[in-house]
Protein backbone atom coordinates (compact mmCIF):
# COMPACT_ATOMS: atom_id res chain seq x y z
CA UNK A 1 0.00 0.00 0.00
CA UNK A 2 1.20 3.17 -0.62
CA UNK A 3 0.38 6.10 1.57
CA UNK A 4 2.05 9.69 1.31
CA UNK A 5 4.38 11.01 3.50
CA UNK A 6 2.46 13.46 4.67
CA UNK A 7 -0.37 11.35 5.41
CA UNK A 8 2.09 8.78 7.25
CA UNK A 9 3.21 11.43 9.63
CA UNK A 10 -0.76 13.10 10.43
CA UNK A 11 -1.24 9.32 11.13
CA UNK A 12 1.57 9.32 13.72
CA UNK A 13 1.05 12.79 15.23
CA UNK A 14 -2.85 11.72 16.03
CA UNK A 15 -1.53 8.26 17.71
CA UNK A 16 1.19 11.06 19.56
CA UNK A 17 -2.22 13.02 20.25
CA UNK A 18 -4.39 9.94 22.41
CA UNK A 19 -1.11 8.93 24.09
CA UNK A 20 -0.58 12.53 25.29
CA UNK A 21 -4.35 12.43 25.99
CA UNK A 22 -3.98 9.11 28.66
CA UNK A 23 -0.43 10.24 29.93
CA UNK A 24 -2.38 13.52 31.17
CA UNK A 25 -5.11 11.73 32.46
CA UNK A 26 -2.94 9.12 34.13
CA UNK A 27 -0.39 12.37 35.61
CA UNK A 28 -3.54 13.24 37.17
CA UNK A 29 -4.43 10.30 38.50
CA UNK A 30 -0.66 9.13 39.82
CA UNK A 31 0.51 13.00 40.07
CA UNK A 32 -1.70 15.07 41.39
CA UNK A 33 -4.03 12.11 43.31
CA UNK A 34 -6.87 13.39 41.59
CA UNK A 35 -9.96 10.34 42.14
CA UNK A 36 -13.65 9.79 40.98
CA UNK A 37 -16.27 9.85 43.38
CA UNK A 38 -17.72 6.37 43.23
CA UNK A 39 -19.54 4.12 45.08
CA UNK A 40 -17.39 2.64 47.77
CA UNK A 41 -19.77 3.85 50.78
CA UNK A 42 -21.86 2.05 52.18
CA UNK A 43 -25.82 2.66 51.51
CA UNK A 44 -28.10 3.49 53.91
CA UNK A 45 -32.32 3.78 52.84
CA UNK A 46 -33.46 7.40 52.58
CA UNK A 47 -36.09 6.61 55.18
CA UNK A 48 -33.04 5.62 58.01
CA UNK A 49 -31.28 9.34 57.15
CA UNK A 50 -32.46 10.44 60.46
CA UNK A 51 -31.59 7.27 62.41
CA UNK A 52 -27.66 7.62 60.82
CA UNK A 53 -24.73 8.51 63.14
CA UNK A 54 -23.85 10.74 60.71
CA UNK A 55 -26.51 12.38 59.36
CA UNK A 56 -29.36 12.45 62.22
CA UNK A 57 -27.47 15.54 62.92
CA UNK A 58 -25.46 17.00 59.98
CA UNK A 59 -22.10 18.83 61.36
CA UNK A 60 -18.45 19.08 60.84
CA UNK A 61 -16.21 16.94 63.18
CA UNK A 62 -12.56 16.97 63.62
CA UNK A 63 -11.11 13.83 63.42
CA UNK A 64 -7.55 13.89 63.17
CA UNK A 65 -4.88 16.20 63.79
CA UNK A 66 -5.66 18.22 60.42
CA UNK A 67 -8.39 16.21 59.32
CA UNK A 68 -12.36 17.01 59.40
CA UNK A 69 -15.21 15.06 58.41
CA UNK A 70 -18.60 16.91 57.02
CA UNK A 71 -21.98 15.01 57.16
CA UNK A 72 -23.98 16.79 54.89
CA UNK A 73 -27.97 16.14 54.11
CA UNK A 74 -29.86 17.81 50.79
CA UNK A 75 -33.33 17.37 49.93
CA UNK A 76 -35.56 19.59 48.48
CA UNK A 77 -34.73 22.08 48.20
CA UNK A 78 -31.45 22.70 50.62
CA UNK A 79 -28.58 21.36 52.15
CA UNK A 80 -27.94 20.84 56.05
CA UNK A 81 -26.26 22.02 57.51
CA UNK A 82 -26.11 25.76 56.42
CA UNK A 83 -23.32 27.29 56.67
CA UNK A 84 -20.64 24.48 56.17
CA UNK A 85 -17.98 26.08 58.04
CA UNK A 86 -14.44 24.18 57.34
CA UNK A 87 -11.46 25.21 58.29
CA UNK A 88 -8.78 26.20 55.41
CA UNK A 89 -5.94 24.32 54.53
CA UNK A 90 -7.14 21.03 56.36
CA UNK A 91 -7.67 17.73 54.64
CA UNK A 92 -12.15 17.36 54.86
CA UNK A 93 -13.88 15.10 53.57
CA UNK A 94 -17.65 15.67 52.57
CA UNK A 95 -20.76 12.20 53.17
CA UNK A 96 -23.35 13.85 51.30
CA UNK A 97 -26.41 12.11 51.26
CA UNK A 98 -30.02 12.36 49.94
CA UNK A 99 -33.29 12.04 51.66
CA UNK A 100 -35.59 12.44 48.73
CA UNK A 101 -34.38 12.79 45.11
CA UNK A 102 -31.35 13.02 42.87
CA UNK A 103 -29.68 16.20 43.72
CA UNK A 104 -26.14 17.08 43.29
CA UNK A 105 -23.75 18.59 45.87
CA UNK A 106 -21.59 21.52 43.60
CA UNK A 107 -19.08 24.31 45.58
CA UNK A 108 -19.06 26.97 42.87
CA UNK A 109 -15.89 27.69 41.06
CA UNK A 110 -13.97 24.32 41.71
CA UNK A 111 -14.64 20.51 41.49
CA UNK A 112 -15.68 19.75 44.56
CA UNK A 113 -18.59 18.41 43.08
CA UNK A 114 -20.88 15.20 43.09
CA UNK A 115 -24.06 13.71 42.19
CA UNK A 116 -26.12 12.84 45.40
CA UNK A 117 -28.14 9.74 45.18
CA UNK A 118 -30.63 8.93 47.28
CA UNK A 119 -29.58 5.35 48.82
CA UNK A 120 -25.93 6.27 48.58
CA UNK A 121 -23.26 8.29 50.52
CA UNK A 122 -21.05 10.18 47.97
CA UNK A 123 -17.53 11.15 49.74
CA UNK A 124 -14.77 13.39 48.59
CA UNK A 125 -11.69 14.46 50.49
CA UNK A 126 -10.81 17.93 49.35
CA UNK A 127 -8.28 20.70 51.36
CA UNK A 128 -9.09 24.23 50.15
CA UNK A 129 -6.81 26.51 50.54
CA UNK A 130 -8.12 29.67 50.73
CA UNK A 131 -10.30 31.18 53.09
CA UNK A 132 -13.71 32.52 51.80
CA UNK A 133 -17.34 31.80 50.92
CA UNK A 134 -18.22 29.40 48.42
CA UNK A 135 -22.02 28.91 47.11
CA UNK A 136 -22.68 25.85 47.06
CA UNK A 137 -25.82 24.42 44.42
CA UNK A 138 -27.51 21.47 43.22
CA UNK A 139 -27.16 20.88 39.34
CA UNK A 140 -29.43 17.90 39.19
CA UNK A 141 -33.15 18.99 38.25
CA UNK A 142 -34.51 18.10 41.39
CA UNK A 143 -38.27 19.37 41.50
CA UNK A 144 -40.12 23.05 41.22
CA UNK A 145 -37.62 24.38 44.35
CA UNK A 146 -34.21 23.50 42.34
CA UNK A 147 -33.68 27.10 41.24
CA UNK A 148 -33.51 28.11 44.92
CA UNK A 149 -31.34 25.39 46.27
CA UNK A 150 -28.46 26.37 47.75
CA UNK A 151 -26.65 26.35 50.38
CA UNK A 152 -23.15 27.75 51.66
CA UNK A 153 -19.68 26.89 52.80
CA UNK A 154 -17.78 28.75 54.60
CA UNK A 155 -13.72 28.50 54.71
CA UNK A 156 -12.33 29.67 57.74
CA UNK A 157 -8.70 30.78 57.91
CA UNK A 158 -7.35 27.61 60.05
CA UNK A 159 -6.01 29.68 63.48
CA UNK A 160 -9.61 31.36 63.17
CA UNK A 161 -11.69 28.06 62.76
CA UNK A 162 -13.31 27.32 65.90
CA UNK A 163 -15.92 24.39 66.97
CA UNK A 164 -17.31 26.28 69.82
CA UNK A 165 -21.03 25.40 71.53
CA UNK A 166 -22.43 27.42 73.97
CA UNK A 167 -25.41 27.22 75.83
CA UNK A 168 -26.59 29.40 78.69
CA UNK A 169 -28.63 28.12 81.85
CA UNK A 170 -30.68 31.11 83.27
CA UNK A 171 -33.25 31.38 85.18
CA UNK A 172 -36.36 33.62 84.27
CA UNK A 173 -37.24 34.99 87.38
CA UNK A 174 -35.08 36.02 90.65
CA UNK A 175 -36.71 37.73 93.44
CA UNK A 176 -35.95 41.27 94.43
CA UNK A 177 -32.40 41.63 95.64
CA UNK A 178 -31.33 37.37 94.80
CA UNK A 179 -28.03 36.68 92.83
CA UNK A 180 -28.45 35.80 89.47
CA UNK A 181 -26.60 32.80 88.45
CA UNK A 182 -26.01 31.74 84.99
CA UNK A 183 -24.90 28.28 84.31
CA UNK A 184 -22.86 28.21 80.43
CA UNK A 185 -21.77 25.36 78.73
CA UNK A 186 -19.26 25.47 76.37
CA UNK A 187 -18.83 22.43 73.92
CA UNK A 188 -14.74 22.39 72.22
CA UNK A 189 -15.47 20.33 69.34
CA UNK A 190 -11.73 20.69 68.32
CA UNK A 191 -9.50 18.07 69.38
CA UNK A 192 -7.15 20.88 70.53
CA UNK A 193 -7.46 22.63 73.94
CA UNK A 194 -10.11 25.41 74.02
CA UNK A 195 -8.44 28.98 75.85
CA UNK A 196 -10.94 31.49 76.12
CA UNK A 197 -12.25 34.12 77.85
CA UNK A 198 -16.23 34.04 79.00
CA UNK A 199 -17.97 37.49 78.81
CA UNK A 200 -21.17 37.76 80.61
CA UNK A 201 -23.37 40.57 80.74
CA UNK A 202 -26.75 41.22 82.95
CA UNK A 203 -28.41 44.31 83.06
CA UNK A 204 -25.26 47.09 82.95
CA UNK A 205 -23.54 44.56 85.22
CA UNK A 206 -20.16 42.92 83.37
CA UNK A 207 -17.80 39.93 84.21
CA UNK A 208 -15.04 38.15 82.57
CA UNK A 209 -14.38 34.82 83.35
CA UNK A 210 -11.04 32.78 81.77
CA UNK A 211 -11.87 29.09 80.92
CA UNK A 212 -9.73 26.10 79.43
CA UNK A 213 -11.99 23.47 77.47
CA UNK A 214 -10.20 20.60 76.98
CA UNK A 215 -10.76 19.10 73.26
CA UNK A 216 -13.74 17.44 72.33
CA UNK A 217 -15.17 17.98 75.74
CA UNK A 218 -17.73 20.63 77.69
CA UNK A 219 -16.85 22.71 80.33
CA UNK A 220 -19.51 24.57 82.62
CA UNK A 221 -19.13 27.81 83.97
CA UNK A 222 -20.78 29.54 86.68
CA UNK A 223 -21.19 33.27 86.67
CA UNK A 224 -22.85 34.88 89.90
CA UNK A 225 -24.42 38.31 89.34
CA UNK A 226 -25.24 40.03 92.51
CA UNK A 227 -28.76 40.89 92.99
CA UNK A 228 -28.05 44.14 94.51
CA UNK A 229 -26.35 45.54 91.93
CA UNK A 230 -29.46 45.12 89.51
CA UNK A 231 -32.59 47.16 88.53
CA UNK A 232 -35.83 45.76 89.57
CA UNK A 233 -37.82 44.96 86.38
CA UNK A 234 -36.68 43.22 83.06
CA UNK A 235 -32.89 42.80 82.39
CA UNK A 236 -31.11 41.39 79.26
CA UNK A 237 -28.32 38.95 79.67
CA UNK A 238 -25.55 37.99 77.41
CA UNK A 239 -23.03 35.29 77.59
CA UNK A 240 -20.21 35.10 74.79
CA UNK A 241 -17.35 32.32 73.99
CA UNK A 242 -15.44 33.93 71.09
CA UNK A 243 -18.20 34.75 67.88
CA UNK A 244 -20.57 32.42 69.99
CA UNK A 245 -23.04 34.82 71.79
CA UNK A 246 -25.98 33.64 73.66
CA UNK A 247 -28.83 36.47 75.01
CA UNK A 248 -32.14 36.22 76.98
CA UNK A 249 -34.14 37.89 79.45
CA UNK A 250 -34.47 37.76 83.37
CA UNK A 251 -37.34 39.44 85.23
CA UNK A 252 -35.75 41.12 88.58
CA UNK A 253 -38.81 41.27 91.47
CA UNK A 254 -41.93 39.83 91.81
CA UNK A 255 -44.54 39.39 89.07
CA UNK A 256 -46.67 41.67 90.53
CA UNK A 257 -44.53 44.59 90.34
CA UNK A 258 -44.39 45.09 86.54
CA UNK A 259 -47.53 43.41 85.68
CA UNK A 260 -50.74 44.89 86.80
CA UNK A 261 -52.52 44.15 83.54
CA UNK A 262 -52.93 40.24 84.26
CA UNK A 263 -56.39 39.03 85.23
CA UNK B 1 -0.13 14.14 -25.53
CA UNK B 2 -1.73 17.63 -25.91
CA UNK B 3 -5.11 15.78 -26.46
CA UNK B 4 -4.82 14.50 -22.72
CA UNK B 5 -4.61 18.02 -21.24
CA UNK B 6 -2.00 16.84 -18.84
CA UNK B 7 1.18 19.21 -18.74
CA UNK B 8 3.34 17.03 -16.14
CA UNK B 9 3.08 13.63 -15.07
CA UNK B 10 4.14 13.04 -11.18
CA UNK B 11 4.77 10.33 -9.17
CA UNK B 12 2.69 9.38 -5.96
CA UNK B 13 5.91 10.78 -3.95
CA UNK B 14 6.41 13.76 -5.87
CA UNK B 15 3.18 15.52 -4.59
CA UNK B 16 3.85 18.29 -2.35
CA UNK B 17 1.03 19.85 -0.81
CA UNK B 18 2.82 22.00 1.33
CA UNK B 19 -0.40 24.46 2.07
CA UNK B 20 -2.05 21.65 3.62
CA UNK B 21 0.71 20.53 5.39
CA UNK B 22 0.61 23.76 7.26
CA UNK B 23 -2.78 23.80 7.75
CA UNK B 24 -3.03 20.47 9.30
CA UNK B 25 0.14 21.19 11.22
CA UNK B 26 -1.69 24.18 12.65
CA UNK B 27 -4.66 22.10 13.49
CA UNK B 28 -2.15 19.62 15.39
CA UNK B 29 -1.10 22.62 17.70
CA UNK B 30 -4.35 23.88 18.04
CA UNK B 31 -5.53 20.42 19.34
CA UNK B 32 -2.94 20.39 21.57
CA UNK B 33 -3.01 23.79 22.94
CA UNK B 34 -6.97 23.45 23.34
CA UNK B 35 -6.39 20.34 25.28
CA UNK B 36 -3.40 21.81 27.60
CA UNK B 37 -6.07 24.76 28.30
CA UNK B 38 -8.70 22.35 29.21
CA UNK B 39 -7.42 19.63 31.37
CA UNK B 40 -4.38 21.81 33.27
CA UNK B 41 -6.22 25.71 33.27
CA UNK B 42 -9.97 24.66 33.30
CA UNK B 43 -9.62 21.47 35.20
CA UNK B 44 -6.91 21.41 37.67
CA UNK B 45 -7.12 25.47 37.95
CA UNK B 46 -10.69 24.91 39.52
CA UNK B 47 -8.94 23.80 43.08
CA UNK B 48 -9.92 21.82 44.98
CA UNK B 49 -10.39 18.48 43.24
CA UNK B 50 -11.12 15.35 45.38
CA UNK B 51 -8.39 13.53 45.89
CA UNK B 52 -7.16 10.40 47.38
CA UNK B 53 -5.24 10.93 50.31
CA UNK B 54 -1.47 10.58 49.31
Amino acid sequence: MNIHAYERLWLVASMVLIVGFIVTITYGTVGLGITMVDDREETISPDDVDEDDRFQDPRVEQVGENEFEAYVVSMTFLFQPDPIEIPANNEVTFYVTSRDVIHSFTVVGTNTNTMVIPGEVSAMTVEFDEPGEYGVVCNEYCGPGHHDMEGSLIVHPEDEYSLTELSVDAPDQVGPGEDVELTISIQNGLLEDLETTVDVEVGDETLEQDVTVPGGETEQVSVTVDGDDLEPGDAEWSASVDDEVETGTVTIGDDADDGGDEP
Amino acid sequence: MDDSGISTEISHDEFDPIGTLALIALYFVVLTLMWLFTYFVEFVGNAPTPTVLL
